[in-house]
């Protein structure tokens, strides 16, 4: 295939012999370019011979080119096809596919759509179409997935060696390093050295023998630009190595690669042979006088042999640990010569900058960081795969735009960067410009650009367990710090996932990481605690929670999680079990074990926000069970709901509860599990706390509530409403031994606006209340808008339609993303006619003679990441609107209400006015007074209420002499379900749910729940991991 | 080199361009903790413990890695430092068994040091459970063990085997905190590469490496240190006897980095083959063979009946019936005294010793070409020397110690080897030209070299002119000898030769190294004189670093020489026949002495044979195993009428005697040796001798007292006294100025001159001793050149004998092995003796490796196991001497050197079968 023999001998050879072969290339009509290396695993040589074999059937052979190539990027649809000059990606490919794509695309000029990329619901067959592609920039891979690596010609015909053929002949060693250090270009492999100075430092290192080496010993797991780079183009890295060994006055070369990327060093090889055959390595290479050979050395799979001095120890045929610098591989590498190491996709850079000059290379990027940079994304985002964009990138852009953001709708948590020995940056920073500074800023490294997307359910100390693991394993065990000092990190963070943490760890941590950085000998063990430090920074209070709560939020660690939903249930209620016994029909005995943890079976059927479905191991596979709708399912057809657990207990005084809230009735109804009497004492003229006032029927039924309470108080528990309390430790001098305080968050949050003194404006919790004590205002005919995004916004206006509103609108001032209601009942409003305006902030209520008239608000646009994430909404200056409407109702929040505040003598209160509690146990400051739900976190979910007043009575047993111990709710079924069985299982059953022109009459119940037969099925698809171990 | 001033912890300290921060501040008494640190290493930086400030300077560097620079800034005591310091420490403790109180290394551990004045919480010490010790590389071995549980994985006893060792048989293994010590492929250290030096142990910072028999028999912090000589090989390696008071035993061999000449290095003997001296073999009551048995007696029995017999024989037969074989074993006091007790008790000169057997041609050659035989330079200029040819010496394993340093000139400083040797010994490895010539064919090589040096003109004229004399006779005499010529006598290609020669003579400095390989040939003294020719051809003589440099074999022959336990001289090689020099020692000493040269040794056995010799009293020799020919010596030793054998243990040779004298070793006595480059360096006594054993020297004063001549000294020291008076080139040699303090602990002091010996000439007391000889002027005055004809050795192969034998010395042996053969560590690795034969001779005899065969000569056969090794060329064998139970002396020749009177043992005729039925 090479023209064997035919030397180029001059830059004009080279660029004739290009002529000739853009001459070759455009004989073909088409050309058919399939990844053959990453996408090989998955099928793609059978795609390939398919082609081959269909196209020469229809004698196309010869006008339609097959070309194998390297990576052309979109790795999670592999084997992916793209087909030109129509410039159609398909993915997912099979070789029944390609007759249909041969009729279809090659002779129609037709895309198929059903192997295109689905974007926003359509299909995007072109790739410049494609977000995954518009957003980059593929500069370094401009030939990889274009070119077949194998053949030289291919890269000649897309200009390869041209660039370093007319920098030998054209331009001294000088100017080849001035123009690299002008281009601003720093070294990928990393550390982000700059580049032209490096060479600069080896070429002016005294001796005639002086050596190149390609790092492409790639470690870091997750990522892969180098390999693919190596095997999409790898005359393009020889090239710029070519140019390297000129400028430094290198003769010999290396490139150094790992044995486990054989496609890599196959053609590494290939192209090498072929360079030679050419005359562009060896002697008088191109013509001018110089000469320069490269060798491949593979390397056994150390991750330290990345490290520039444990390279070279390696090279040398010695074991791979690192040396002291300095000296310098520079001046004293390979061999003790002058060396100078640069990673694959540095030398990928160089002819870039040579070709079109330092300034146009330096024109993008930011201020410190030049050009491009390739991402390996990796992990929980939608399009896995090699990502070049600008220097200064944001990750939103790379993550959301490119990645096509976290899978299942989850929240993402954090980003990886820079591999096992890098950082993870939270979602305050999705905004931050990516460069080598900012990176190291915020904790990280730019590593050699892995980028590991995590969502919620990934575990902060788990993951920085798992990187350090991996360091500590790799640590080439010569200092001291990287190889013990990991290696103790690592037993503590163990010791903390396995819930045997404590505090004092947390601050080891910190200063082992901060020593082993200080102290280590190469730069594996100076960045092995970023894992550690980063997560330790940014996600402190999970491992808080580890070590004090003894929980994993993202239910992962397994010496914490039994069931991921279990450890994920607040309450900590034992789903797998319950599932078992309701796949069997066995619902009483189901709802007995829900019950031993939570008594609210029929509430938490419908209003829970459900956390255990977020964790269920099911959803990895394809959605998580339906947990939330089998709870309600067991509730509502169990024949004996309101048998009580245990027999009434009446003891006297011994536990005083104030308020009959979620938090409240559970502390009661656990006493009582325990043997315990205690009286609740209700200011309110109903029992029920929020899920009474503030919860709307048409979601949860009063009768449901009401059957609830009953069941609670028929273990014994006192109820007395229209009973204020308003000195807690009165309580305790009445008699009572300790009290509970569970006054929940009871009043609006007070929005700063000017208006808001205006008749028609009306506090959400207070029309929320009014309506369920039956005195509720009419909405008829009235225009209402609802200011809020959260569920007593939604609850607001359903309820505003309800009451006969002609017009509903929401006003919000982030995105409907953003909005922290739940998603079904946001879905719900919108079908009940409610309008939902997002980025728009409420700027004043008009008035009309004291009366509302409209409300103004100004657009606005997502701005950077707050620290959660959340993108702050920047006003758009002049784009002030007006909404009429006669009827406002702020729902930006609830605190906890003064009442709630006012036992002066009591316990203390925190800075946003809850209660100061000790998390494990729910003691305020003031001795036996407990304090759980809103009124100690804030408004929260009905199940962290009820988990509160749980673990509130445990303390209390405690106190009053008991043991603590609620009774024994595991060891009901054991069945491991048929893998077989389980695999096939049906998709998620979803309620049924009434139609929107019905739900607009009245408050009947929304959710309609789902049947037997469907309750069963769905029951069965539990995977039952918590008999895993 | 130029001076670099810096600032450490606000003083000002002066150092020099190169140096590192630590090595400054450890010159200077600063004292920063280190782990990973040796100075006979390249430093490493892997303990992290020698973190410092450098202002200007990001983090932390290590001290020992980080260079110097005009101005620097450096603090070493920061709080910051020091919490780092304590981190890392905390953290070897982590993975560190710290199991201190039962520690062999407890008191002199570095780690636990560090720990105590890093305040570190004695909670962290506590030793993780833990089952048996886990199987490693060092299991089963005799000599050395490994406790990964104490390792801190510093590296040290890796480096030092491929640093100064350059053995590079240990490495590290896996990763992380599963990172240890172990050989390739895990193989047992005895199969391995590995040479048993214990230098890794030298070099642990911790209890990890240790002697594996001195577990249990002392703690380092109860041991008692003495520094002493090596009483092995010529090299003189400076010792330190670790002896536990309490059981006056010798637990463990160590040596101080910085001692001269071997720099804390020793090889296995030196660390391992001590067992000796404890040994329950050693004699502890003198013996007098009744009826054809030994029955214990006092020492006055003893005395007396050595006395009367000696009298009764000298008056019977005349002072030359009797005859004296003195020791290069013992003192030079010893010796000393020997002799004069033969020469003015006994009245004879009939006094000789082994040196007759091994250097007794350089002694003669060398005397005649420059004036003076002995090794003209000194040990460590052998490192910045640009040529080293080593000719007739297997170094690294005759001579450990110099071999590290030949191997450290050549990796470390790039001086060209050349090897010229008929075996691939290991030096060949680090040689830029191996000439493996036909032994015995020696002087045809070097004429031939000198033939190209001259006929290409890169001979040194000036020097020629300048310094010698004759020239033009050896000019004659090699004019013919081209290199072709040598080629058909040598086997060794003529351009080889040609390049052997161009390399030696170009080198700005080259040094002759040559040992048994040259001197024990009939052609010995031919040998050594044509050596000394290229010397003086190219001017590498009298110059440092050059010169040439025979490597003497026992510790102490080169002073047993110096002390006149040799024929035809007194001490200092003052000659019996020079009426003045002899007048001297008759008034000093007081009596006639004789006016002729006596015999030596091979003649003496041979008058003993013949009835000549009457009687024969040996101190510390064993010529029943060492001697050639041995049925002829053992013939000999049996015709003796009263034979005297005073020595440490019952030798083969201590078997034919009448009396059996018991001395003491060199670990229970005071004294001096002499090392082969002329250092008169001490020997202290460390432990009690056993039994009733006493000095030599003593035991030789009563014989003289009871027959009539009472000496009288009081000590070791009065008797240098007297040699110092007597002797002029140990003139200002006296134990005061060989004083050294107690030993203390590790601390590396720049040792002075109270610690390295002097080396002689040393005429008087002011004089700071000779590095090198014939600086400015040979000690004959001109160096004479001396025409050497090339001639075969005495046997030559035959059809019946068509082999060539060539006996030698193991690196694990010494000598007959009296010594060496009671140490387990020894006896596990160098069991048995063997011989060596060629693959394609033992196919043709269908022998195979290890199998038992009969080695044949014209004098005896010698049933022993083959060795079949491409090492040797074909149609020659070689055999180790050490062993009796195959004693390859039984086959060697007794014909000697006409000059010098040394036996031909490296070429004999021999021939070799395999024994059937066995093997």
């Amino acid at each position: 295939m090479v023209m064997a023999g035919k030397k180029i001998k001059s830059l004009s050879d080279i660029e004739q012999l290009r002529q000739r072969l853009l001459g070759e290339q455009r004989s073909y009509k088409a050309r058919v370019l399939i990844c053959m290396t990453g996408c090989r695993a998955l099928g793609a040589q059978e795609v390939g011979a398919e082609f081959r074999e269909k196209l020469k059937n229809l004698s196309l052979d010869k006008q339609v080119a097959v070309v194998e190539t390297g990576c052309i990027g979109m790795c999670a649809r592999a084997p992916v096809v793209l087909i030109e000059p129509y410039r159609y990606l398909y993915g997912g490919v099979t070789p029944e596919d390609v007759g249909e794509i041969i009729s279809a695309t090659i002779q129609q000029g037709r895309a198929v759509e059903r192997l295109a990329v689905v974007q926003n619901g359509k299909p995007a067959a072109c790739i410049d179409e494609i977000d995954f592609y518009k957003k980059q920039k593929r500069r370094v891979l401009e030939n990889c997935g274009r070119i077949d690596p194998k053949r030289i010609e291919d890269a000649i015909e897309r200009g390869g060696y041209i660039t370093a053929i007319k920098a030998i002949s054209e331009k001294g060693a000088q100017r080849i390093i001035d123009e690299v250090t002008r281009s601003g270009l720093r070294g990928r492999g990393g550390a982000g050295f700059p580049t032209g100075v490096k060479w600069g430092l080896a070429r002016k290192s005294p001796g005639d023998e002086k050596y190149i080496i390609c790092n492409a010993d790639e470690g870091d797991p997750g990522a892969f630009m180098d390999r693919a780079l190596l095997e999409g183009d790898p005359h393009r890295v020889i090239e710029g190595m070519i140019i390297a060994a000129y400028a430094i006055g290198a003769s010999r070369g290396f490139v150094y690669v790992r044995a486990e990327y054989p496609i890599a060093v196959e053609h590494v090889h290939i192209a090498l042979e072929q360079a030679r055959s050419l005359g562009l390595l060896g002697e008088k290479i191109g013509g001018a006088d110089f000469s320069f050979d490269i060798e491949v050395r593979m390397g056994a799979g150390a991750f330290v042999c990345g490290e520039e001095t444990a390279l070279i120890a390696s090279l040398e045929g010695k074991r791979g640990m690192p040396t002291s610098r300095p000296p310098f591989p520079a001046e004293s590498g390979y061999r003790g010569k002058p060396t100078n190491i640069n990673n694959v996709e540095t030398f990928g850079n160089v002819p870039i900058i040579l070709k079109d000059g330092a300034e146009s290379y330096s024109s993008i990027g930011t201020e410190k960081s030049k050009g491009t940079k390739i991402f390996a994304l990796a992990g929980k985002v939608n399009n896995t795969g090699l990502a070049e964009v600008p220097m200064g990138a944001t990750l939103r852009e790379i993550i959301f735009e490119i990645g096509g953001g976290i899978p299942k709708g989850r929240r993402f948590k954090a980003a990886q960067m820079g591999g096992p020995s890098g950082g993870c940056i939270p979602a305050a920073y999705l905004d931050t410009e990516i460069d080598y500074d900012s990176v190291q800023q915020i904790g990280a490294i730019m590593g050699s650009g892995g980028l590991i997307v995590m969502d919620e359910n990934t575990c902060m100390v788990d993951v920085a367990r798992y990187f350090l693991q991996f360091v500590q394993s790799e640590s080439c065990g010569k200092c001291p710090p990287c190889r013990v000092g990991t290696k103790k990190m690592l037993a503590i963070l163990e010791r903390i996932c396995r819930g045997e943490g404590e505090l004092e760890d947390l601050d080891v941590l910190e200063r082992l990481g901060r020593d082993i950085k200080k102290a280590s000998l190469c730069g594996l063990g100076q960045t092995a605690p970023n894992p550690v430090l980063s997560t330790l920074r940014y996600f402190r209070e999970e491992y808080e929670e580890h070590v004090v709560l003894k929980t994993c939020r993202a239910s992962v660690c397994e010496g914490l999680v039994r069931a991921p939903c279990q450890h994920g249930c607040p309450a900590g209620v034992n789903v797998p079990e319950y599932l078992a016994l309701a796949a069997e029909g066995r619902l009483s005995e189901a709802a007995n074990i829900i019950r031993r943890r939570n008594p609210f079976v029929s509430v938490c059927g419908r209003v829970c926000d459900h956390p255990c479905e977020r964790r269920c191991r099911r959803g990895e596979i394809d959605q998580p069970l339906a947990i939330r709708a089998l709870k309600r399912y067991i509730a509502d057809n169990m024949p004996d709901f309101a048998v009580p657990m245990v027999r009434p207990v009446h003891r006297g005084a011994e536990a005083a509860i104030i308020g009959s809230g979620p938090a409240g009735l559970s502390c009661g109804y656990f006493l009582a599990l325990m043997q315990r009497s205690s009286v609740i004492f209700e200011a309110e003229p109903i029992p029920g706390g929020m899920l009474a006032l503030g919860i709307p029927e048409f979601r949860l039924p009063k009768q449901v509530l009401q059957k609830e309470i009953d069941f609670i108080l028929s273990h014994g528990v006192e109820l007395r409403i229209n009973s204020r309390v308003d000195e807690a430790s009165e309580l305790i001098s009445q008699g009572f031994k300790a009290v509970f305080i569970g006054t929940g968050a009871q009043r609006g949050k007070d929005i700063r606006i000017e208006g808001i003194e205006l008749k028609g404006v009306v506090d959400s919790i207070e029309f929320l209340r009014d309506r369920a004590l039956g005195k509720g205002m009419d909405c008829g005919d009235e225009a209402v808008v609802v200011l809020g995004g959260g569920n007593a916004a939604i609850d607001v206006a359903r309820s505003a339609v309800r009451l006969g509103a002609k017009k509903v609108t929401i006003l919000y001032r982030r995105s409907r993303e953003e909005m922290p209601a739940y998603e079904e009942e946001i879905e719900g409003a919108i079908g009940e006619g409610v309008e939902l305006v997002t980025l728009a902030i409420p700027k004043r209520i008009i008035g009309s003679k004291g009366s509302v008239a409209g409300v103004e608000f100004i657009r606005a646009e997502p701005g950077k990441a707050e620290a959660d994430g959340r993108r702050r909404p920047i006003p758009v200056e002049g784009s002030e609107t007006t909404i009429e409407c006669d009827i406002v109702i702020p729902a930006i929040g609830q605190v906890p209400s003064v009442e709630a505040a006012h036992f002066i003598n009591g316990p203390e209160l925190t800075k946003w006015g809850t209660i100061k509690v000790n998390p494990v146990h729910k003691g305020t400051t003031a001795r036996g007074i407990f304090a759980g739900g809103d009124c100690v976190s804030g408004p929260a979910s009905v199940i962290d209420a009820i988990a509160a007043g749980q673990k509130a009575a445990i303390s209390i047993d405690k106190l009053l002499g008991g043991s603590g111990e609620l009774p024994r709710d595991t060891g009901f079924s054991f069945v491991k379900p048929d893998e077989e069985v389980l695999a096939q299982g049906p998709p998620r059953f979803e309620e049924e749910i009434i139609p929107p022109s019905q739900r607009r009459r009245g408050f009947a119940e929304v959710v309609l729940g789902i049947d037997r037969e469907q309750a069963l099925a769905e029951a069965g698809r539990c995977l039952r991991c918590d008999l895993e171990k | 080199m130029s001076d670099v001033a810096v600032t450490i912890n606000g003083a000002k300290l002066v150092g020099r361009a190169g140096q590192t921060i630590l090595e400054l501040a450890l010159e200077n008494g600063v004292d920063i903790p280190n782990l990973c640190h040796d100075p006979r290493l390249a430093p490493a930086g892997s303990c992290r413990l020698c973190l410092v400030e450098v202002e200007g300077q990001r983090v932390p560097v290590t001290a020992c890695t980080f260079k110097i620079d005009p101005g620097m800034v450096v603090r070493t005591q920061t709080p910051e430092i020091r919490e780092l310091r304590k981190t890392i420490l905390e953290l070897l403790f982590y993975e560190h068994r710290g199991a201190c109180t039962t520690c062999n290394e407890n008191g002199t551990c570095s780690l636990q040091k560090y720990a105590y004045e890093y305040e570190l919480d004695e909670s962290i010490f506590t030793a993780p459970p833990k089952a048996e010790p886990a199987r490693n590389y060092t299991t089963g071995n005799e000599a050395i063990e490994y406790d990964p549980d104490k390792c801190i994985r510093c590296g040290r006893c890796i480096r030092i085997c491929e640093e100064v060792q350059m053995d590079s048989a240990l490495t590290f293994k896996e990763r992380a905190s599963a990172v240890e010590v172990t050989t390739a492929f895990d193989m047992p250290l005895n199969e391995s590469t590995c040479e048993l030096c214990g230098q890794c142990i030298s070099t642990c910072p911790t209890g990890a490496l240790y002697e594996r028999r001195a577990k249990g028999r002392g703690q380092c912090k109860d041991l008692v240190r003495t520094r002493t000589t090596c009483p092995y090989c010529g090299v003189g390696c400076q010792i330190d006897l670790n002896v536990n008071p309490k059981t006056n035993q010798i637990v463990r061999v160590t040596s101080e980095v910085g001692c001269i000449p071997n720099d804390g290095n020793l090889c296995v003997k030196g660390r391992f083959a001590m067992d000796f001296v404890g040994s329950d073999k050693r004699l502890t009551t003198p013996l007098i063979k009744r009826n054809g048995e030994f029955e214990p007696a006092t020492w006055d029995e003893a005395i007396e009946l050595v006395a009367s017999k000696l009298g009764g024989i000298k008056a019977a037969y005349g002072a030359d019936s009797i005859g004296g074989l003195s020791s290069a074993k013992c003192t030079n006091e010893d010796n000393y005294v020997f002799q004069k007790f033969i020469r003015a008790v006994i009245g004879t000169n009939n006094v000789d010793h082994c040196a007759r057997l091994c250097h007794a041609s350089t002694v003669a050659g060398l005397a005649k070409a420059f004036g003076s035989g002995a090794m003209t330079n000194s040990i460590d200029e052998l490192k910045n020397t640009g040529c080293i040819f080593v000719i007739g010496s297997n170094t690294t394993e005759a001579h450990p110690v110099i071999g590290l340093v030949i191997k450290e000139a050549v990796v470390k400083n790039g001086a060209e080897l050349v090897v010229a040797d008929p075996r691939s010994i290991d030096l060949v490895r680090f040689a830029k030209l191996h000439i493996a010539q036909k032994p015995g064919t020696d002087v045809a090589l070097v004429n031939a070299m000198m033939n190209v040096i001259i006929a290409e003109g890169l001979l040194d004229e000036e020097f020629i002119k300048e310094r010698t004399e004759d020239f033009d006779a050896l000019a004659e005499a090699v004019r013919d000898f081209s290199p072709e010529k040598a080629e058909a006598i040598t086997t060794v290609p003529a351009e080889k030769i040609r390049e052997a020669a161009r390399i030696y003579a170009r080198a700005s400095s080259a040094s002759i190294v040559y040992s048994m390989g040259i001197t024990q040939h009939t052609t010995g003294t031919d040998n050594v004189l044509s050596l000394a020719n290229l010397a003086m051809l190219t001017g590498n003589v009298g110059k440092e670093s050059a010169g040439v440099n025979p490597l003497r074999g026992q510790n102490n022959v080169q002073g047993a020489c110096d002390m006149g336990a040799l024929p035809n001289v007194y001490p200092g090689y003052q000659s019996v026949e020079d009426e003045k020099i002899r007048a001297k020692f008759e008034k000093a000493w007081g009596k006639e002495l004789s006016t002729n040269k006596g015999l030596t040794v091979v003649e003496m056995l041979h008058a003993a044979q013949a009835g000549r010799i009457k009687a024969l009293y040996i101190m510390g020799e064993n010529p029943a195993l060492s001697d050639p020919n041995l049925n002829r010596t053992r013939r000999a030793l049996d015709a003796v009428d009263f034979l005297i054998v005073q020595d440490i243990f019952l030798s083969e040779t201590a078997q034919y005697a009448d009396v059996v004298l018991p001395s003491v070793c060199f670990a229970e006595k005071n004294g001096t040796f002499t090392n082969t480059e002329r250092r008169v360096q001490r020997v202290r006594k460390a432990v009690d001798p056993p039994g009733k054993a006493r000095d030599d020297w003593r035991i030789v004063c009563e014989v003289a007292a009871k027959m009539g001549y009472p000496m009288g000294y009081e000590c070791a020291g009065e008797i240098m006294d007297e040699i110092a008076s007597l002797t002029p080139i140990y003139g200002g040699i006296s134990f005061e100025r060989l004083a050294r303090p107690s030993t203390g602990g590790r601390a590396r002091r720049r040792p002075g001159i109270d610690s390295v010996g002097l080396q002689w000439p040393c005429p008087d007391k002011s004089h700071p001793g000779t590095n090198y000889l014939h600086k400015g002027k040979f000690t004959r005055g001109k160096g004479k050149f001396h025409a050497v004809e090339f001639k075969d050795p005495a046997e030559l192969p035959s059809r019946k004998y068509p082999f060539v034998l060539s006996t030698g010395r193991l690196l694990y042996q010494f000598h007959t092995g009296t010594m060496t053969r009671k140490s387990s560590a020894i006896n596990q690795v160098s069991p048995t003796g063997f011989v060596e034969i060629h693959p394609d001779d033992a196919k043709r005899l269908d022998i195979s490796d290890g199998l038992m065969v009969e080695v044949v000569t014209a004098r005896g056969k010698v049933t022993t196991p083959a060795k079949v090794t491409p090492d040797i060329g074909k149609g020659w064998l070689f055999m180790p001497f050490h062993f009796e139970e195959g004693p390859a002396n039984m086959l060697t020749i007794d014909e000697l050197d006409p000059l010098a009177k040394i036996p031909e043992y490296k070429v004999c005729a021999a021939n070799i079968r395999r024994l059937h039925g066995k093997g």
